[in-house]
């Protein structure tokens, strides 16, 4: 009993009508801004960080799971209705989800996808009840060389599964972490890369990078583009998903729940994946795999299902180890440490309100957005017909003040504008910006504790594979690396060119990239 | 890292899964857009020394802070070490310049780029001196105007409109510290 | 030659579209129907979905009048993209609708329709909806 005594005191904080309030707020706000084109959940945070740091810290976390939920449905909305999916995990759903509604059966499609995500979200938030703490205790006695073993796996996966090239994702996640050694060394006292600059002694800030590289950056580089492609408002049939429709749908809901949840957890891009290997089951599985992209209910469910699951099992990772396993999370991660907390296996037992609250806020989030997301289709769509050239200079003036609010300086508005004018050029040079965020989100932890592992070794770096749970780290660590040369180097010997080799010009080299 | 693909055995109608790949790069450019064109080679090799650069350059400034050893690492062990790695994978871009097909050119819009980026400089420039609304009321005029495209009239209704509702939250409502000269 | 209709999902849409028809019918030419939303929102009210588009095919049909439809957005003036159009396909007549507008309405908004009349080079007609009742 006494172990759900926190559990309970949890649910009485977020039950407060004040978190109520901005668990609402971030859900309706998270939606209307994820259904922007080109601002996914990780932006959409991004953008909205400085609304959340005023708050309590319970609060700003219960808001920021609010956004996130809201972020996730968005993409859902016009990926069923427009055919835009504007976020990876929701990339397949387009396929039955847009089928859907041109046989005019949206609601059908839009309320399955919203149970199906309120259906994941729970299996994996009331999974994550329990597992969490465990993985939390084991990790309690996690050393130096352990920290260091997980955020460079963390780190990798993230660079391995991002847009672009896999190398300009590894340099970008470089200079993340170069960025996050500026300022004072917090072992020898000694100025880094400050050029003298007082406002950078105490390091660059979290929130200008993420601002300018997710928020700005997409704005500038929306600017050069020209969208030709107006559609008529789709029309919304009120037609539920009936019993016979859940019926049909419950298994791969079943299905994409535990897919979602699994794959959540691993870093990467757990949401993507699951997505995917969720419709790909579906099809595999169903007797009828012919009615899969005309409008097969399964083919909405399974990946709606598997990508809120997988969403809300990522928070495993950020809340037990303190390691974000996407960019979404880093983001996350970003604005707990604003608010002076720090994600990691003794949250639970020193914070177990801020625990226990965001964990239980998931649970409102997701009765929220289930509520929600369907009165208001009608709204999103009305949001929809606003120009970018309109929706542009607000994002802009959002950004610029918002940064202002955070710290009262002047030179954090430089800082986003500067980071927005580098996220411009790395998506213009093919740099996924995520990456760079995350590596620059674990930055410090990484640095320091590679520092004590080699004091802890007396230099000697064969010590990280000595010990069990950092040598088994390590060693994923080498096939994620070594997996994709050898693929490469086998299917060179086929002396096939590769399938999605995009130069064209001389199919039959090798690309060392 | 690629889902199960499709064994085929389906009719060809029936869409493919997609890799994890292809649907990053479907939700990046949305369906019927047609992809910016490539980068060249120039443009390429551009960006890669411009990274090997910055990994020199950190690998020297390391050196000045001290880069001590892994028995006793200094404070410029570990950026020195990033700097390495970073030089490594900038000439890897390098080799790879030719055959690099991620990299989009610069339209004739990226000069509205360039000047919505002199909007945001100007912003921070006044902000501290005379406030937010005057730049910021500039700011959202140029952005709708010239950079979007709108009509006067709208311009100049909707960039009064956002510094006022600005005004009201920031100003009024929250009561948050921004400079503003009302 | 052609006759070329700037066509919109409304009512005074629908009169130009009739008139159009007729005018294709008596000329003996193609029918071009424009459909051009204002660019830079994914939705807009201005654009016709499939379903209208083939709603209008089918009357064209009936009358046995060749159809081609347009749908491209515009950016700017919608009457210099009207224009534009009408030289492409060599329009002898452009078709379109007038609405019904308080002079304080037209101060504000100005009115596509008499930027197309005044900068025409071809002929012009000009339909009005009917009123509702």
């Amino acid at each position: 009993m006494d172990q759900l005594t926190p559990v309970l005191q949890g649910f009485a904080v977020v039950l407060e009508p004040q978190n109520l309030l901005y668990c609402l707020v971030g859900v309706v706000v998270g939606m209307l801004i994820g259904v922007l084109p080109g601002l996914g959940p990780a932006a959409t945070i991004a953008v909205l960080l400085p609304l959340t740091i005023g708050l309590e810290p319970v609060t700003s976390v219960i808001m920021l799971a609010g956004i996130f939920y809201g972020a996730q449905y968005g993409g859902t909305i016009t990926s069923v209705l427009l055919r835009l999916p504007g976020e990876a995990s929701s990339v397949v759903t387009v396929f039955d989800g847009y089928a859907m509604a041109c046989q005019g059966r949206a609601g059908k499609a839009l309320g399955i996808a919203a149970i199906g995500s309120f259906v994941g979200g729970t299996v994996s938030i009331v999974a994550l009840s329990f597992v969490a703490p465990v993985v939390a205790s084991f990790a309690l006695d996690f050393g130096p060389p352990e920290y260091t073993a997980l955020a460079l796996l963390g780190i990798l996966l993230v660079a391995t599964v991002s847009g672009g090239g896999r190398v300009k994702a590894l340099a970008a996640a470089c200079v993340g972490l170069l960025l996050a050694t500026v300022g004072r060394d917090g072992f020898t006292g000694a100025q880094r890369f400050t050029f003298g600059d007082l406002n950078l002694a105490d390091g660059i800030d979290f929130v200008p990078i993420a601002m300018g590289l997710f928020g700005l950056g997409e704005i500038l580089h929306a600017l050069e583009e020209r969208h030709r492609r107006v559609q008529a408002p789709p029309t919304l049939t009120r037609v539920w998903p009936d019993r016979a429709d859940m019926r049909q749908a419950s298994g791969a809901i079943g299905r994409g729940s535990v897919i979602g949840f699994v794959l959540g957890i691993l870093p990467g891009g757990g949401a993507v994946l699951s997505s995917l290997a969720a419709y790909a089951l579906e099809k595999r599985r169903s007797k009828t795999p012919e009615r899969f992209g005309k409008g097969a209910i399964e083919g909405v469910a399974a990946p709606e299902t598997a990508n809120n699951a997988a969403a809300t099992s990522s928070f495993i990772p950020l809340l037990t180890l303190g390691i974000p396993a996407n960019a979404t999370m880093a983001v996350i991660f970003g604005a707990l440490l604003v608010q002076g907390v720090t994600p990691g296996p003794r949250l639970v037992d020193e914070d177990p309100e801020l625990f226990w609250g965001v964990i239980n806020s998931m649970y409102v989030g997701n009765i929220l957005l289930l509520i929600m997301s369907i009165p208001m289709v009608g709204i999103f769509v009305r949001v929809l017909q606003v120009r970018g050239a309109i929706l542009a200079p607000i994002t802009v003036m959002v950004t610029l003040v918002g940064v202002y609010t955070v710290r009262s300086s002047v030179f954090d508005i430089g800082l986003v504008v500067a980071f927005g004018v580098l996220g411009y050029l790395m998506k213009k040079a093919g740099f996924d910006p995520g990456p760079l965020v995350l590596a620059f989100v674990l930055g410090s932890l990484l640095e320091s504790n590679l520092r004590r592992s080699l004091l802890l070794f007396d230099g000697d770096p064969t010590g990280f594979l000595t010990r069990p749970i950092s040598g088994v780290l390590f060693a994923a660590f080498a096939v994620v690396v070594l997996l994709p040369l050898t693929t490469r180097l086998l299917r060179g010997r086929r002396g096939g060119p590769r399938d999605d080799d995009r130069s064209g010009g001389r199919p039959d080299t090798k690309e060392l990239v | 890292m690629g889902t199960e693909r499709d064994a085929g055995d389906h009719p060809s109608d029936v869409p493919e899964t997609p890799t994890v790949q292809e649907a990053l790069d479907a939700a990046d450019a949305p369906l019927d857009e047609e992809p910016p064109p490539p980068a060249g080679t120039v443009a390429n090799l551009v960006v890669a020394v411009l990274v090997t650069g910055l990994g020199v350059a950190t690998v020297v400034s390391s050196l000045a802070l001290g880069i001590g050893s892994a028995r006793e690492p200094g404070a410029g062990t570990w950026p020195f070490a990033l700097g390495l790695v970073v030089v490594v994978f900038g000439l890897a871009l390098v080799a790879g310049a030719r055959r690099t097909a991620d990299a989009e050119r610069f339209p004739r819009e990226a000069l509205g780029v360039v000047a919505g980026i002199g909007t945001m400089v100007a912003f921070t420039a006044l902000i501290g001196r005379i406030g937010f609304e005057i730049p910021g009321a500039l700011l959202c005029f140029v952005w709708l105007r010239w950079l979007g495209g709108e009509g006067w009239r709208t311009s100049v209704l909707v960039s009064l409109g956002i510094v006022a509702a600005f005004y009201a939250v920031f100003v009024g409502a929250l009561g948050v510290g921004v400079p503003h000269l009302f | 030659m052609t006759v070329l209709v700037g066509y919109l999902p409304t009512a005074r849409g629908e009169a130009a579209f009739a008139a159009a028809l007729e005018e294709a019918r008596r000329r003996g030419e193609d029918l071009v129907v424009l459909n051009t939303p204002r660019s830079g929102a994914s939705v807009s009210t201005d654009a016709v979905g499939d379903e209208a588009v083939s709603g209008l095919r089918s009357r064209a049909a009936e009358a046995g009048i060749p159809l081609h439809v347009r749908r491209q957005a515009h950016e700017g003036d919608a009457a210099d993209e009207l224009l534009r159009v009408a030289d492409e396909v060599d329009a002898s007549v452009v078709v379109i609708a007038l609405r019904r507008r308080s002079s304080v309405g037209k101060l504000l908004m100005g009115s596509t329709a008499q930027r197309v009349l005044l900068a025409a080079t071809r002929p012009v007609l000009a339909v009005r909806a009917p009123a509702a009742h």
